[in-house]
C-alpha cells in the first residue's frame, strides 16, 4: 500500500505545473462530478487513472470494465468526482451496460460528461457521441489515441469537429499523459460555462419519427418545462425504456434512487 | 448404551423424514399435489383454449371434438367438462359447447400469456423459432398473471406475437385483424406478411422452414390453382395454396423499399467485400439493435477480413472496426457484393 | 386544494405514458432502423468533414499480416500453444532464483533471529509458538513460494494483454465453445480467471445471455488461478524436472505445467458441453467480438505497474489469508489430545481417504485450512508437514532449523512426508481440480445470486477432482 502512496506523489508533483492534484479515492464533498463514457476499448480507464492517480484495470479488448469506478481530482481550487463507465457501442439498446451508463448520464446529471472517443475510428464512435450529446449538453470529447491514428497515417482537424459537435474536442493520447491538461482546461471551461456548449442534434429523416417525436416533446414541455433533454426523453418513451417511465410515474426527474438491490449501480443525482 | 443412540438417531431419521413428507411448502406431499393440480389446470386450460378457437373459427364445439383435441376418451372428456360447468366456465347447449363470459374472458388470459411468451423468446432469447410454440404451449399454464403482467410491460405492451398474431389486453381486448390470406393475392402485388397461423404444426414448420416470418414483405410472381411462386427477402418460394392459406397478409399500396438480395454476409470469403442491403426481418430485437449498434446499416462497406481456424466466426471490417461473428448472424445480413469501390460505407 | 393538484399530476403522467403508447404503434416497428440510420448518416457526414488521409497505406499493414497468422488454420493454434508456453518456461526458470534469494531470508536469517528475540524477551513458548512458528513462517512461506511465480507470470500475462492477443484467442476458440454451447466470450473471461477467478467471474458480465453466462461462471474454476499456478509450478519442478535431465529439467517442469493448464482448457469445454446438455439447456445465443487493433504495449511502464499491483495484491492476501492460517495451523499442530496433536489426529483421519486417491492426510487437510485462499496450500503443507514431528520425525516442533537455499530442500520436506511421484501427478491434478476459494465463492454467489449455483460450482469441480485423482491413482499402482 505504501509503495502506491508513494508512486501517486510522484506524479502529483509532476503535474502540479497544470493545476492539478490526484486525490484517487478519497470521498467528501465534491464541487462538480464528470462523467467518462464511451464506446470499449478506447481508453476511458486510461484518462481515468491519468486522472485520479488510481489504477484502474486497462487492457486492450473490449469490455474490460464492467463495474462503475470513482475517484476524484482537484483542478484550479475546485474538486471533481470522476466516475469511469463501462464502454458501450450505443444507448438505445436494453443491455445492462448501456442500462448503467444511460442512466448514469440522464439520471446522475454529471456536471459534464467526457465521451473518449478512439480517434482511428471516428466515425463509429460518432453514433454515440451524437447519442450522448442528445442526453446532455455538457459534454467534452477526448479525442483519444492520436498516438496510433498519426502510426496510421489518419488526419483528424479537431477544429472542424468541434464546429459540427458544438462542444469542446482535445486530443489526447492518454497513455503518454499528451493533452491532459487541455482536456482538464476544456472540462472547467464547460462546467463553468466559459465554452457555450450547442450539441449537434441529430436529423431524424423519418417524417413519421419526427411527428411523433414533435407531438410528445410539446406534451412533455407542457408537463415538465425545465427538462432539459426533452427530445431524449421522448425517444426512450416511443421506445419504451422501463426507467424513465418508472420515473415518470414515480416522481420527477430529479433526487432519483434506481433499484436499490443492484447497489453499486445507485444512481443518485 | 450403544441402544439408546440408535434409538434417538431412528426418531430422527422419522422426523426428518416426515418433516420431508408434510412440510407445507416443499415436502413430497405438497409437490405431488401440486403436480397434480397443475395436470387439472392444464387440461382445464386447454379446453377452454379449444372452444375459444372453435369460437373464432365458427366451428361447432363439441364433446368429440374437444375430446380429439385433447386426446382424451369420451369418458374424461365429460369429467372435464362437467368439472368446468361447475366453475361456470362452459355451458352446454344441446351438443355444443359454448364458453361463458368468464370463461371467454379466462380463454383470452391464456392466450395472452401464451403469445406474450412467444414475443419474449424471439425477442429476448436465442430459441430457435420452431420451439417458440411449444415451449409457449408448457409455460402458458405456469405463469401466473402478475408475472405476465410484468413481462407485458418489459416487453412495452406488445400488440403482437412473432406469428403476428394479436395479443389481447389485459381487459381482454383483442386489437382488430384486417389481414387476408396470401391466397386472395393476385399476381404483381406486394404484401406484407401480417401473421403466419401457427398450427397445425406440419404446415407451420414448412412456412419457417422457407425462412418467412412476420413482417416480411412479399411480391407474388405466379399464381395458378396449383402454386403460388413469389419473392421474399431475395429468395423466390413456392407455395401450394393450401400453405399459403395460412399466412395472412396486408396488401401494400406501393411497391416496398425491399432491402433483400440472394447473396449474404456469409457468403463472402476473406479478400471480398460488399455493402450492406438490409438485416433480415427474421432478425428481431436485441439482436437486430445490436448489429445496426456496430454500425451494420444500409449502405455499409463491409470487407470480410480472416476467418477463424474452426471457420466459423468470420471477421468483418465494418466501418473501421474488426469485427467478428458467427456464420448464423452473418446469414441474415443481405449484402451487394458487386459494389466493389464507391463510397467508404 | 392540494390534492386536486396532485390529481392533476398524476394525470398528465399518465397522459404522456398513454400517448407515447400509441405513438409507439404509430411509428412502426421499423423505428429503430430508421434511427440508427440518420445517426451514422450525421456521424458519417461530419466524420467525413473532420478526416484526412495523409497518405493512403503506406508501408506494410501490420495488422493484418499478425491477423492472418494468429487466427489461421495452420498457425494459428500452434502458435497460441507456444506462446503459453514461453510464457511459463520463463515463469519456471525466473521464479527459482528470487524464490532461493526469499527463502533463505525469511526462513534461514530472520526465523532463528526472531526466535532468539523472542525467547531473549522471555516469550511464552506457546505465544513464540503462535506468532513466529506460526504466524510469521506462514506469512514467508507464501511471500517466498507464491510471490516470485506471480510476479513474473502476471506481467508478462498483462503485455501479452495489452498487445492485443486476448480478442484473437476468444476469436480461435469461439467455434468450440459454440460446440459446447457456450458463449465465445467466455474465452475472455476464461483468460482473466488465469490471473484470478474472482475476476474472470465478474468479467463474465461482458456475456449478455445468463444462460451462456452461468456456464462461464461455473466453469471458471478450470482456469488456472494465480494462487495455484505457483504450486504447479513447484510441484512439477521437484518431482517432473528431477526426473530428467537438469539441462531440460526447466522445460520439462514447463512443459507439465502446460500439459494441467490445457486439461484445465479441455476441462472447460467439456463441462460446459456437459451443463449446456443437462442443466443449463438452450440455444447458443448471438455473438460479436470486436478485435481492437495491436498496440504494442509500453512494455517498462507495464512492466512494472502490475510487478507492483502483483506484490501489493500477493502481501495482502498473504497478510488477511496467510497469518490467521499460520496461527490455526501452530495450534492444530500443538493441541494435544490423548497425548497427539489435533492436526495428527485429522491427519489420520483423513489418510485412508486421501490414500485412496492418491493424496495424503496433510494435503486434504491442507486443502481445508486453505478454502479462504489456494495461495497457502503449499505453506500448509509444508508447516503441517515439518510441525507434525511424529508423522516425519523431521521438525522438532517448535525449534525447527530449516536450510532453504534453494528449492530442493522442499523436497527434502515432502520426501519426509512420504511423498511419490504420484502424489506429486495428483496434488497437480487436484490443485486444478477443486472448489473454489472463498473470495471466489463469494464473488459466485453475487453474481448469480443463487445458492444452488454456488454449490454447483463448488461441488463440480471437487467431484470431478477427487474422480480424476482416484482414477489416476488405480492405474499409477497397476504400473508401479
Ligand atoms: N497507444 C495508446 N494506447 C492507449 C491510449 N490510451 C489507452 N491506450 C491503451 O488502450 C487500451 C484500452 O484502454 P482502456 O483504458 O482499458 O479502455 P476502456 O475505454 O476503459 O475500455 P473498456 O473498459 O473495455 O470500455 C489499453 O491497452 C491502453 O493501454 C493512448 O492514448 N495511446
Ligand atoms: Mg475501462
Amino acid at each position: 500500500m505504501k509503495s502506491k502512496n508513494r508512486k501517486q506523489c510522484a506524479e502529483c508533483k509532476k503535474s502540479s505545473t497544470d493545476h492539478l492534484t490526484r486525490l484517487g479515492i478519497h470521498s467528501g464533498k465534491y464541487d462538480f462530478t464528470v462523467a467518462l463514457a464511451g464506446n470499449p476499448n478506447t481508453g476511458k480507464s486510461t484518462v481515468f487513472n491519468r486522472l485520479t492517480g488510481l489504477h484502474q484495470h486497462t487492457g486492450n479488448w473490449p469490455g474490460k470494465t464492467v463495474t462503475r469506478a470513482e475517484g476524484g481530482f482537484i483542478y484550479q481550487e475546485k474538486r471533481y468526482k470522476l466516475i469511469d463507465l463501462p464502454g458501450t457501442y450505443s444507448l438505445l439498446s436494453n443491455t445492462r451496460d448501456e442500462e448503467i451508463a444511460r442512466n448514469y448520464i440522464l439520471f446522475g446529471q454529471p456536471d459534464v460528461t467526457i465521451i473518449v472517443v478512439d480517434s482511428t475510428r471516428l466515425e463509429r464512435n460518432l453514433n454515440l457521441v451524437l447519442q450522448i450529446l442528445e442526453i446532455t449538453e455538457k459534454a467534452v470529447v477526448c479525442l483519444n489515441l492520436v498516438d496510433e491514428a498519426s502510426r496510421h497515417q489518419l488526419k483528424i482537424d479537431e477544429k472542424k469537429l468541434m464546429r459540427d459537435l458544438g462542444v469542446p474536442v482535445i486530443p489526447t493520447s492518454a497513455r503518454n499523459g499528451d493533452g491532459i491538461p487541455k482536456l482538464l482546461q476544456g472540462i472547467h471551461e464547460v462546467v463553468h460555462g466559459i465554452y457555450p456548449c450547442k450539441p449537434h442534434r441529430i436529423r431524424i429523416e423519418s417524417e413519421q419519427l419526427k411527428n411523433a417525436i414533435d407531438t410528445l416533446v410539446g406534451k412533455l414541455d407542457e408537463i415538465y418545462p425545465d427538462l432539459p433533454n426533452t427530445r431524449w426523453v421522448a425517444l426512450r418513451l416511443i421506445e419504451g425504456d422501463q426507467s424513465i417511465i418508472q420515473a415518470i410515474k414515480n416522481g420527477t426527474f430529479k433526487n432519483l434512487v434506481f433499484d436499490q438491490t443492484k447497489k453499486e449501480e445507485v444512481i443518485v443525482a | 448404551m450403544i441402544n439408546v443412540i440408535y434409538v434417538m438417531l431412528a426418531i430422527a431419521v422419522t422426523i426428518i423424514f416426515i418433516a420431508y413428507l408434510f412440510h407445507p411448502k416443499k415436502g413430497l406431499i405438497y409437490r405431488i399435489q401440486r403436480v397434480r393440480q397443475n395436470i387439472q389446470r392444464r387440461f382445464i386450460e386447454d379446453a377452454l383454449k379449444h372452444n375459444y378457437h372453435c369460437e373464432t373459427q365458427q366451428l361447432a364445439c363439441t364433446i368429440q371434438s374437444l375430446a380429439g383435441a385433447l386426446s382424451f376418451n369420451i369418458d374424461r372428456t365429460t369429467k372435464l367438462i362437467s368439472r368446468l360447468e361447475e366453475l361456470s366456465l362452459i355451458k352446454l347447449n344441446g351438443k355444443g359447447l359454448h364458453l361463458t363470459s368468464q370463461g371467454r374472458r379466462y380463454a383470452l388470459g391464456i392466450i395472452r400469456t401464451h403469445r406474450l411468451w412467444e414475443l419474449y423468446l424471439a425477442n429476448e432469447t436465442g430459441i430457435d423459432e420452431i420451439e417458440w410454440h411449444s415451449i409457449a404451449e408448457i409455460e402458458e399454464h405456469k405463469l401466473t398473471e402478475d408475472e405476465m403482467d410484468k413481462i407485458a410491460e418489459i416487453m412495452r405492451y406488445p400488440r403482437f406475437d412473432p406469428h403476428g398474431a394479436p395479443i389481447p389486453t389485459k381487459t381482454g381486448e383483442i386489437p382488430p385483424k384486417k389481414t387476408i390470406p396470401m391466397t386472395e393475392l393476385n399476381v404483381g402485388d406486394y404484401a406484407r406478411i401480417v401473421s403466419v397461423e401457427d398450427e397445425p404444426k406440419t404446415i407451420y414448420a414448412q412456412i419457417t422452414a422457407l425462412g418467412l416470418c412476420q413482417g416480411m414483405e412479399i411480391h407474388i410472381l405466379e399464381h395458378t390453382p396449383q402454386k403460388i411462386r413469389f419473392a421474399a427477402e431475395g429468395d423466390e418460394s413456392v407455395l401450394a395454396p393450401l400453405i399459403a392459406a395460412n399466412i395472412n397478409v396486408n396488401l401494400l399500396q406501393r411497391k416496398p423499399h425491399i432491402r433483400t438480395s440472394k447473396y449474404t454476409l456469409a457468403d463472402l470469403d476473406p479478400g471480398k467485400q460488399g455493402t450492406v442491403i438490409g438485416i433480415s426481418t427474421r432478425i428481431r430485437g436485441q439482436q437486430r439493435r445490436r448489429l445496426m449498434d456496430i454500425g451494420i446499416i444500409p449502405g455499409t462497406l463491409i470487407a470480410s477480413q480472416i476467418r477463424s481456424p474452426g471457420g466459423d466466426p468470420t471477421a468483418y471490417e465494418i466501418r473501421g472496426a474488426l469485427i467478428a461473428l458467427r456464420r448464423k448472424q452473418a446469414r441474415q445480413i443481405y449484402i451487394d457484393p458487386k459494389k466493389k469501390t464507391g463510397d467508404q460505407r | 386544494m392540494n390534492t386536486s393538484n396532485n390529481r392533476e399530476i398524476k394525470n398528465d403522467k399518465d397522459s404522456i405514458l398513454e400517448l407515447a403508447n400509441s405513438l409507439r404503434w404509430d411509428v412502426g416497428p421499423n423505428y429503430y432502423d430508421e434511427l440508427m440510420e440518420s445517426i451514422y448518416k450525421d456521424a458519417a457526414k461530419i466524420a467525413d468533414n473532420a478526416i484526412s488521409i495523409a497518405d493512403e497505406k503506406t508501408g506494410f499493414d501490420w495488422d493484418r499480416f499478425l491477423d492472418k497468422l494468429l487466427t489461421s488454420r495452420v498457425s494459428g493454434f500452434p502458435i497460441m500453444l507456444l506462446i503459453l508456453a514461453i510464457v511459463l518456461w520463463i515463469t519456471v526458470a525466473g521464479a527459482n532464483i528470487p524464490s532461493g534469494w526469499l527463502s533463505t531470508l525469511f526462513l534461514d536469517k530472520l526465523h532463528p533471529v526472531l526466535s532468539d528475540f523472542a525467547i531473549t524477551i522471555g516469550m511464552s513458548w506457546w505465544l513464540k509458538g503462535i506468532l513466529i512458528d506460526g504466524m510469521y513462517l506462514a506469512m514467508a512461506w507464501v511471500v517466498s513460494v507464491m510471490l516470485p511465480p506471480m510476479a513474473i507470470f502476471f506481467p508478462l500475462f498483462t503485455l501479452l494483454e495489452d498487445f492485443g492477443l486476448l480478442p484473437r484467442v476468444a476469436f480461435n476458440l469461439d467455434n468450440l465453445f459454440k460446440k459446447a454451447g457456450a458463449h465465445g466470450k467466455q474465452a475472455l473471461s476464461m483468460s482473466m480467471g488465469f490471473g484470478c477467478n474472482a475476476a474472470g467471474i465478474i468479467a463474465t458480465r461482458i456475456i449478455d445471455s445468463p444462460r451462456e453466462k452461468l456456464i462461464a461462471i461455473i466453469t471458471n474454476n478450470f482456469a488456472l488461478c494465480n494462487g495455484r499456478w505457483p504450486t504447479q509450478i513447484l510441484i512439477a519442478t521437484l518431482f517432473i524436472g528431477a526426473l530428467v535431465p537438469p539441462a531440460i529439467a526447466g522445460f520439462i517442469s514447463a512443459m507439465a505445467v502446460v500439459f494441467i493448464a490445457l486439461l484445465g482448457i479441455l476441462l472447460t469445454f467439456l463441462s460446459s458441453w456437459f451443463l449446456s446438455k443437462t442443466i443449463l439447456r438452450g440455444e447458443v445465443s448471438t455473438f460479436s467480438l470486436e478485435l481492437p487493433p495491436y498496440r504494442p504495449p509500453q512494455i517498462l511502464r507495464t512492466l512494472y505497474t502490475s510487478l507492483i499491483d502483483r506484490t501489493i495484491f500477493v502481501l495482502w492476501r498473504a497478510i488477511v489469508f496467510a497469518i490467521p492460517a499460520g496461527a490455526v495451523i501452530w495450534l492444530l499442530a500443538n493441541i494435544q489430545v490423548n497425548e497427539v496433536s489435533l492436526a495428527e489426529h485429522i491427519i489420520q483421519g483423513l489418510d485412508p481417504f486421501g490414500v485412496l486417491i492418491g493424496l495424503n492426510g496433510v494435503i486434504l487437510l491442507a486443502y481445508i485450512i486453505a478454502i479462504p485462499a489456494n495461495e497457502i496450500v503449499i505453506p500448509t503443507i509444508l508447516m503441517l508437514t515439518v510441525l507434525s514431528k511424529t508423522l516425519t520425525g523431521f521438525g522438532e516442533g517448535a525449534g525447527v532449523m530449516f536450510e532453504f537455499e534453494d528449492l530442493s530442500s522442499y523436497q527434502t520436506v515432502f520426501a519426509a512426508g512420504g511423498w511419490t511421484l504420484l502424489t506429486a501427478i495428483n496434488l497437480m491434478l487436484f490443485s486444478l481440480m477443486h472448489n473454489p476459494c472463498s473470495t471466489t465463492l463469494y464473488t459466485i454467489y453475487k453474481e448469480s445470486r443463487s445458492v444452488r449455483w454456488t454449490v454447483v460450482s463448488a461441488l463440480l469441480p471437487l467431484l470431478l477432482g477427487i474422480l480424476m485423482c482416484l482414477i489416476t491413482a488405480q492405474v499409477y499402482l497397476l504400473f508401479v
